[in-house]
């Protein structure tokens, strides 16, 4: 304690010798952790965008389905939806929003041409808060209830197929019974998703229409819910499980393992990104020190010849950095995180929206830090930082007390 | 008597760009206690080498060196900064004070060194800066001290510990003449009142006369040594 209180205000009072030198190096690393902090919130962003895009393109937080139609998700495939299951979902005050969808493969065909489709039922009231297509209709109308007979296209299918609102379309699917179901539907909305393969693979039918072409009766292809807070999820497909363990329940990072993947290379870049700044920090840091100490030989040569032990010098130098790099680290910390909260309101990417929409990404970020990510990567910096300059303050303590008295 | 300072066949050689010089050369030299001595001689003769060789600054290629009873050839690096911190004082010629410090802080850092409390740390620090002429000057940083100022700080904090002996490396060479012999009349002072030992190097005769004893090197040898008054 007594070395501390000896070293404490020396190393202070050293640190703003050179003022102008240490708000440069201060600026520097308060830049380099901001841009740490910014930079993870701009890809948390991405991953929150991504993931939502992907949850709300009919995939939700979980979905029920027979075993096996993940693989082949033929007609055949359908299940009747368990009493016991259905009212635990309803009743469940985890879930905000699910519901029973048919989801087959078929082909649409206009006059003009054919497309392999998948052929979705849905009942749109059940689908608010839960898919895309609630908010999707770009013209003409949404479906008005599962029994509406009309079709919603793709905007992009519908130009290749080229046909469009009010015009009739062929709809063709396996049905039941391995026979060809055909049925005629006029062309009642145009939506637009933030994908355009999204775009050419999905048409939608009302839920009791599909069913009715296909002859399932009530069957359905799948469940999807969604929940109000992500993280209760492997504790509600648990439940879920025990209700109808003859069922396939998944969560959503067994349902798109792409975007999984995804999400884990973007966490991947975070920590890359901290690597990489640390270590351009750390050279300009471990640079700048090694100057101040190379400047300051005679000085700590002369502490030494004072009776200042090795070990002081040691300390001393290695204060010094500690208080540098807290101080930096801090007002990093508060500059990355007061451009997070100004970009709170979203980044709308401009030009960039199509690179980030090819990854499942939407065309605003909104920035997120949590607590953890701007606690965690300032201590490694901070504590890196000071460490790095062990090899200064090595040099300086093991540097001889003779250049004191030979210098004028 | 015993000596407070004892130099026997004390040899230091350096290799520079693969030459040998022999900086000191089989130097024998016994101070006592109350001793106020010069090393004088033409510069290159080996004085401030002998000095920081005394003081722990470096260390002998041959022979022993004594400081109050305790070799100082050869020691760990942590045991002669002990050493120094409890029986050496120094005086610089470039004063060598510590810039961010204030004059009366300088002197305590010493004391603060040597652990002790911090009232009596002001107290010695504040009687000592008086002793040595700068009453009221404690709170001025280096910069704003002129070089007699400085180098009496530096004096100052040289003896506020006591220590054994106070070796001063060309203590008035940055000085003018006045201020110089300012110095050397309180070195006089201190030696005789407080009894401290003094050994400077220096190369003007007129600060060599107000020391009592002359050691003059030449080619890092012992050429003379003799009483001055």
């Amino acid at each position: 304690m007594k070395t501390l209180a000896l070293l404490l205000p020396l190393a202070w009072r050293n640190i703003w010798r050179h003022g102008r030198r240490t708000l440069i190096l201060l600026s520097a690393i308060a830049v380099g952790v901001g841009s740490m902090v910014l930079m993870s919130a701009i890809l948390n962003a991405w991953s929150d965008s991504m993931l939502n895009s992907a949850l709300v393109t009919l995939t939700g937080d979980g979905q029920v389905h027979s075993p096996g139609y993940l693989d082949d998700p033929d007609v055949t495939r359908s299940f009747e939806p368990p009493a016991s299951l259905v009212k635990t979902i309803k009743g469940s005050p985890e879930v905000s929003a699910w519901a029973e969808r048919v989801r087959v493969p078929g082909v649409v065909m206009s006059e003009r041409a054919s497309l392999p489709v998948t052929l979705v039922g849905v009942d749109p009231e059940a689908e608010r808060g839960l898919s895309f297509i609630d908010g999707a209709i770009r013209k003409g109308r949404q479906l008005s209830g599962s029994d509406d007979r009309g079709i919603v296209l793709g905007h992009h299918l519908a130009e290749r197929l080229q046909t469009g609102l009010g015009k009739r379309v062929v709809l063709m699917s396996k049905d039941l019974h391995g026979g060809m179901s055909e049925l005629g539907y006029k062309v009642v909305g145009i939506y637009a998703a933030s994908a355009r393969s999204t775009e050419m693979r999905y048409v939608f039918l009302g839920l009791d229409q599909a069913q009715k072409q296909l002859g399932l009766g009530s069957k359905v292809s799948e469940i999807s819910f969604m929940l109000h807070d992500r993280s209760v999820l492997p504790g509600f497909l648990g439940t879920l499980r025990r209700e109808a363990p003859q069922l396939d329940i998944k969560g959503w990072k067994d349902l798109i393992p792409f975007t999984r993947a995804l999400l884990k290379m973007n966490d991947g870049f975070i920590q890359l990104w901290t690597v990489v700044m640390f270590i351009a920090l750390a050279f300009g840091l471990v640079n700048v020190l090694l100057m101040a100490v190379m400047e300051r030989t005679r000085e700590l040569g002369l502490l030494q010849a004072l009776g200042m032990k090795p070990r002081g010098i040691l300390v001393e130098v290695l204060l010094e950095s500690a208080i540098t790099m807290g101080i930096g680290v801090l007002a990093g910390t508060a500059l990355g995180g007061g451009l997070v909260l100004a970009f709170h309101n979203g980044i709308h990417l401009g030009g960039l929206s199509a690179g980030s929409e090819w990854f499942g990404g939407g065309r605003t970020l909104y920035p997120r830090v949590s607590q953890g990510e701007l606690i965690w990567p300032a201590l490694f910096v901070w504590v890196m930082g000071t460490l790095v300059t062990l090899y200064p303050a090595w040099r300086a303590a093991r540097g001889l007390p003779t250049d004191v008295m030979n210098r004028t | 008597m015993e000596s407070i300072v004892s130099c026997r066949d004390v040899t230091k050689v350096y290799r520079e760009d693969g030459i040998q010089v022999t900086a000191v050369d089989e130097v024998d030299l016994a101070v006592t206690p109350g001793e106020f001595v010069s090393l004088s001689g033409p510069s290159g003769s080996g004085k401030t080498t002998l000095l920081n060789l005394i003081g722990g600054l470096d260390s002998p290629t041959r022979g022993d060196i004594a400081v109050a009873g305790r070799r100082v050839d050869h020691q760990k690096k942590a045991a002669l900064a002990e050493l120094r911190l409890r029986q050496i004082g120094f005086v610089f010629q470039a004063y060598n004070l510590i810039p961010v410090l204030s004059a009366l802080e300088n002197i305590e850092f010493v004391l603060q060194l040597q652990g002790a409390g911090r009232k009596e740390r002001r107290k010695k620090a504040t009687s000592m800066l008086e002793q040595v002429g700068l009453e009221g000057m404690g709170d001025r940083r280096p910069a704003k001290l002129s070089g007699g100022q400085q180098q009496r700080v530096a004096v100052a904090r040289a003896i506020v510990s006591d220590p054994s002996v106070v070796l001063a490396d060309e203590p008035t060479a940055n000085l003018d003449s006045a201020t110089a012999f300012s110095l050397m009349d309180l070195f006089a002072r201190l030696n005789e009142e407080k009894g401290t030992t003094f050994i400077m190097t220096s190369h003007d005769p007129r600060m060599i006369e107000r020391t009592r004893r002359n050691v003059e090197l030449r080619d890092g040898k012992v050429a003379r040594d003799e009483a001055v008054r």
